[in-house]
């Protein structure tokens, strides 16, 4: 098992009262993102991986070095975290409360002759050289979080970990911090493991990412394919696809590379696959690609247009989510606050719900 | 006979010095224990620690006069002989004093939020580091508090004294034992002198803690972290 090069190589097996994971991870460099709902075991990888906790078996290796090691004959090696040099962002950020920015970020440098310049220089490289002085109480959540990427880097690691870094801030800021974070995170240059479950947020930071559920790796690739157009409905379930529809094959028309499925009075044209008339097959959509229309569009390249009536209208994120009943398939749509004032959307409201063929896809089951 | 309230103070202080010494230590070492580590046996540990506050101090004396005393392994391997010295009386209130402090250290580092201990393992701190740099400094308000009361109670200790150390004047009597002769010799001005003084020393710090716990409510969102650093 062992050989690798640079980098992580995980295959562990972690065993918590009655949850198991199973995590197998490879990575070689850049940004890996862990996406799975809360309880699907993303943290508890993480801190195997930190060597906070022990798993049950299996193996993880960084940089060639094995930093855990367990088979079924016995055989142990369980490097103590304080020797893994591997950086850990906390979720809750975990930093010191009677120590400064500096302090923090002084910590692991202690008895070091130096420890008091690195810290400063490495406070400067986040931005926040002045306020080395503060306490993490009188510091806000951003800047919290930036002192603890700072602590955690600033004894060279070979690997960041990152749980769950952006939860404890607002929306706003987290859309503002996500740039710099990542602008940090590469110029660090060395391979990041970050933990989510928003996909905006995978999608934003991930050059690949890992979905895990109920302890079980269950797809990786590249974040954008994986979280666009998941290719399983498990996954679409996962990374959120609002439309999820059940619909049955009524026309495959080959020469025109679409098939034409429904349900009642409700019909739909998504791209060719190998389904044959007269199967149900399970179309995703997701609700950024649905655009709304008050009267029948005319000279438009999208093929459906299916008309609608309000159910709800409710603010989600920063836009906002319209719920339809378009012939008894549900179907949703996000839009700007400034659309639902200007179409006058409400509950009740007739429209019509206009798809791209292109933007629907059929899951395997 | 008892001439002045200097001697039975300087043993008291002696005493409450040594005890204090003994609880912060042995205090530490067993509230950490039984909040961080889960052994078995653990309630039994714990059941035993707490048994001073409601046993009869006669009945703690007694089991250190076996302890100490003749045919004690205490006495006959390590030679140790104290039965009617002061440390004896030391021992005994630290004995004594003991519960307040595991339950305030316990109750203190309990509170240290365990992701603090791991970030500091993740940055390179050994399991010594992570309590002398991060759990310590941040539980210190309840260990203090602990010590003072413990060292508090120490030194009010009667009955489990004068089982292990007699109430010898000028060697093991202390001031709450001379007060008690002093009445007996119906010494009351005596008396009244070391009863304030005693009473005097206890309100400080039931009021230091009292003090001390304020100021730990009020510290969550506050700087008040900073106010015990140098």
């Amino acid at each position: 098992m062992s050989g690798y090069g640079a980098g992580l190589h995980v295959d562990v097996e972690v065993q918590i009262d009655d949850f198991q994971l199973k995590a197998a991870l490879d990575l070689e460099g850049g940004i890996l993102v862990l996406f799975g709902p809360s309880g699907a075991g993303k943290s508890t990888a993480l801190q195997a991986v930190a060597g906070l906790i022990a798993p049950s078996a299996g193996e993880i290796q960084l940089n060639g070095e094995t930093l855990f090691r367990k088979n079924r004959q016995g055989a142990m090696i369980d490097v103590p975290a304080r020797h893994r040099r591997v950086g850990y962002v906390f979720q809750d950020y975990a930093l010191f409360p009677h120590l400064t920015a500096l302090g923090n970020v002084a910590f692991p440098l202690w008895r070091r002759p130096d420890a008091h310049g690195r810290a400063l220089e490495q406070l400067r490289r986040v931005d926040l050289a002045e306020l080395a002085a503060r306490y993490p109480h009188e510091m806000s959540g951003g800047q919290q979080q930036r002192v603890a990427i700072a602590r955690a880097l600033v004894s060279e690691p070979r690997i960041l970990l990152l749980d769950e870094p952006f939860t404890a801030l607002d929306l706003e800021t987290r859309r503002r911090v996500r740039g710099e974070i990542r602008a940090l995170l590469r110029k660090a240059d060395i391979p990041v493991v970050l933990v989510t479950h928003d996909r905006e947020e995978a999608l934003a930071m991930g050059d690949r990412i890992v979905i895990l559920d109920d302890g079980q790796v269950i797809a990786n690739g590249n974040p954008l394919e994986l979280l666009g157009r998941p290719p399983r409905e498990r996954t679409a379930r996962l990374v959120g696809v609002e439309n999820l529809l059940r619909l049955k094959v009524r026309e495959v028309l080959p020469a025109e590379g679409v098939i034409k499925c429904g349900r009642g009075q409700f019909s739909l044209e998504t791209p060719l696959t190998d389904a044959r008339v007269g199967d149900e097959i399970t179309v995703g959509l997701r609700a950024d690609d649905v655009l709304l229309a008050t009267v029948r569009p005319h000279g438009l390249s999208a093929r459906n247009a299916i008309p609608a009536k309000v159910l709800s209208v409710q603010p989600h994120g920063a836009v906002y989510e319209v719920r339809m009943d378009c012939g008894g398939v549900p179907l949703a749509s996000h839009v700007t606050r400034k659309s639902v004032e200007e179409l006058n959307i409400a509950p009740g409201t007739d429209l019509w719900a206009i798809v791209k063929t292109a933007s629907c896809f059929v899951l395997r089951e | 006979m008892i001439e002045s309230l200097w001697d039975p103070l300087r043993l008291s202080l002696q005493v409450t010095a040594l005890a204090t010494a003994i609880l912060l230590f042995a205090g530490l070492v067993l509230g950490v224990l039984l909040a961080r580590v889960d052994f078995p046996g653990r309630i039994i540990v714990e059941t035993v620690v707490l048994l001073p506050l409601v046993l009869p101090p006669s009945v703690v004396g007694y089991f250190l006069l076996v302890v100490l005393g003749r045919g004690s392994p205490i006495r006959e391997w390590v030679g140790l002989d104290i039965l009617f010295t002061w440390p004896a009386a030391a021992i005994a209130s630290a004995v004594v004093g003991l519960p307040l402090m595991v339950q305030a250290t316990r109750a203190a580092v309990a509170g240290v939020s365990p992701s603090l201990q791991n970030a500091a393992r993740t940055l390179g701190s050994s399991e010594l580091g992570v309590f002398f740099r991060v759990t310590l400094p941040l539980a210190r308000r309840g260990v203090l508090a602990g010590l003072i009361l413990g060292g508090a109670r120490a030194m009010g200790e009667f009955g489990a004294t004068l089982m292990v150390a007699g109430s010898i004047p000028g060697r093991t009597q202390t001031l709450p034992l001379a007060v008690y002769d002093a009445v007996l010799v119906q010494d009351y001005t005596l008396a009244n002198q070391m009863v304030l003084l005693l009473t005097w020393l206890a309100f400080i710090g039931i009021w230091w803690v009292r003090r001390l716990e304020l100021a730990g409510t009020r510290g969550r969102g506050a700087g008040s972290a900073r106010e015990l650093e140098p």
